[in-house]
């Protein structure tokens, strides 16, 4: 037990620095909470609807419409989940923490705030990878089965409409293979975890600034869809007969707060089988990774100083 | 033990700013407490009277808004000083998914705590708190005595020499609450110093060495306890087997003795509804 020995006087002295490990305790802790609010039964229900969706839309009436279609709806759902989950889940963790008291416990052991704050996102975010990477490979699996199945389908009505020539053969295995399973496919699943990633960062620090849950929930949403708008508002803020000084100051500073989320809007490109290039997967890393930093500042002055 | 107080607050203030159209709230107002390092200080009080409020600066969770406080003299303010801190909030909670052990662990690796020494620190509280054999199962179904047992061993997890407890016995029944100040004696006696609030008053006159009253954020009493309730002009005298003929000459003698010299009272002394309790209690618990 505990005794007032002089190196225990020296080790109390010592300041606390940032700690990896420490960070992970609480991220992995978080991941679990959050595990244990049924995430994972939501998860595998929302792959069994996308699997259904694959499945359920298999007759041959174009092989390129059906093949985007698929992708569009199920980027596009995993996009709106993982945004709503990060929100949610975000804004829930710290009241929960405060109420619960575990804040005090936590907080009352040598731990620095920021610590703590960074070791809270990194378990939503972890949580959220780790249900993209399982709905990516299921994804991939039912593109690649579909693919398949359409070539074979789309080549055998070829065949029996005589037109099975060698350019209409060569023309079906093109675009199955521009709108099936691509690197593309993953690139898109890579930019709507960096979206939502930037959004839960919102949400972390707006859960910060209020007490209340909804209000996060509520307000982080508007920065959601504002943050769609940005290409709009800037229009607006450089158009001077568009509007009044001030109104266009007051958008400025709405741009300047909300992050552009247009910037990873790469979903509807890949639906249609264009090409992702590496310069636009490095760049919305950037944008996403410098987004998150200016976001976690803000968060960790916000919190050093917050009275619990 | 070092002359360095255990903790240390110097007139501390601390003001609430109210919300929209209220104005702002003083809890503490020029408070200072030094808490000698060994010693159990008990922090009493009616509700509302600034107690947590207190705790919560000294641990750092709050700002003071004017004065200082400090644990074996670094800041409050700063992190390293909760090195030398263990902390049980009233009705504490914690994730429930995870067993006793589990969280014993969790906490421990926050302070920095791994390996075998973390095992072997987090089995050690588990069996001074008596919940080893509840270690594998989820917190979610434990009693409030065990949560609040599984917050003393969390507390003490990265061996700190001063545990501050608020309120820790408030809603554990009679059994659990007597384990805790138990624990409390325990702690006293292994150098640990406890700094504790509680408005269970027979309770904290079991276990403090000294205590501070406060009220509506003020301190109004502070003093060793036996100094502070002992009655100066009355003796107390207990008696085993005495003969009723010895008990009529001393009610003579006291009677002789004349000037302001009087017998209050006599007759058996009571034992307490808790010893009772407590009793009757392990009694129904034996084959």
């Amino acid at each position: 037990m505990t005794q007032d020995s002089p190196s225990s006087a020296a080790a109390s002295a010592a300041p606390v620095r940032f700690s990896p490990r420490r960070v992970w305790t609480l991220a992995y802790a978080t991941m679990t909470q959050l595990m244990r609010m049924k995430i994972l039964p939501f998860l595998l229900v929302f792959c069994a609807l996308v699997a259904l969706i694959g499945v359920g839309g298999s007759s041959v009436v174009n092989p390129e419409q059906q093949l985007s279609s698929f992708k569009s709806m199920s980027l596009g759902v995993l996009q709106i989940f993982s945004i709503v989950f990060g929100i949610v889940a975000t804004a829930l963790l710290l009241p929960k923490d405060l109420e619960d008291r575990t804040l005090y416990t936590i907080l009352s052991k040598p731990v620095p705030r920021f610590d703590y704050v960074l070791g809270k996102l990194l378990g939503v975010l972890m949580l959220i990878a780790s249900g993209l990477v399982i709905i990516d490979a299921v994804l991939s699996l039912i593109l690649w089965t579909q693919q398949s199945g359409l070539y074979d389908a789309y080549l055998f009505q070829l065949h029996q409409t005589k037109q099975d020539t060698p350019e209409a053969i060569a023309q079906v295995r093109e675009i199955v293979a521009r709108q099936g399973l691509t690197w593309n496919l993953h690139w898109a699943v890579w930019a709507i975890f960096l979206k939502a990633s930037v959004v839960t960062t919102v949400a972390l620090l707006l859960s910060c600034l209020a007490s209340s849950t909804l209000f996060t929930i509520v307000i982080t949403f508007c920065v959601t869809i504002i943050g769609h708008g940005e290409a709009l508002i800037r229009e607006f803020v450089f158009q001077p007969h568009l509007g009044s000084t001030t109104k266009r100051i007051a958008t400025l500073v709405l741009a300047a707060i909300c992050p552009d989320l247009a910037q990873f809007d790469i979903v509807d490109s890949v639906a249609n089988g264009e090409i992702v290039p590496w310069a636009a997967v490095y760049d919305m890393t950037g944008i996403a990774a410098l987004y998150m930093t200016v976001y976690l500042f803000i968060t960790h002055l916000v919190f050093v100083e917050k009275e619990l | 033990m070092s002359d360095t107080p255990a903790v240390s607050v110097n007139h501390l203030t601390k003001v609430f700013k109210g919300g929209l159209g209220k104005g702002a709230f003083r809890a503490v107002h020029d408070l200072s407490i030094e808490v000698k390092a060994g010693e159990v200080y008990g922090l009493i009080g009616p509700n509302g009277s600034g107690k947590s409020t207190t705790m919560k600066v000294i641990l750092g969770l709050l700002k003071p808004t004017e004065g200082d406080t400090s644990i074996f003299g670094v800041p409050s303010t700063e992190v390293a000083s909760r090195h030398s801190v263990g902390f049980l909030p009233e009705n504490p909670y914690f994730y429930k998914h995870l067993t006793g052990r589990e969280t014993l662990h969790f906490y421990g690796s926050l302070c920095g705590m791994r390996g075998e020494k973390l095992k072997s620190r987090a089995s050690e509280m588990l069996a001074l708190t008596g919940l080893e054999d509840a270690a594998a199962r989820r917190v979610g179904g434990y009693s409030k005595g065990m949560l609040q047992r599984l917050g003393l061993a969390q507390a003490l997890i990265h061996e700190p020499r001063l545990l501050v407890l608020d309120e820790p016995t408030a809603g554990v029944d009679p059994s659990g609450s007597r384990i805790i100040r138990d624990l409390i004696i325990e702690f006293r006696s292994r150098g640990i110093t406890v700094l504790v609030t509680s408005h269970l008053l027979e309770q904290m006159q079991e276990v403090c060495d000294r205590v501070g009253i406060m009220a509506r954020g003020r301190m109004v009493r502070e003093g060793r306890l036996e100094d502070l309730i002992a009655v100066e002009n009355q003796t107390e005298m207990v008696l085993e087997n005495a003969s009723p003929a010895l008990l009529a000459k001393i009610h003579e003698l006291v009677k002789s003795e004349g000037g302001d010299t009087r017998l209050l009272r006599s007759g058996h002394p009571r034992t307490t509804l808790e010893r009772l309790f407590i009793e009757a209690t392990n009694e129904a618990k034996k084959p």
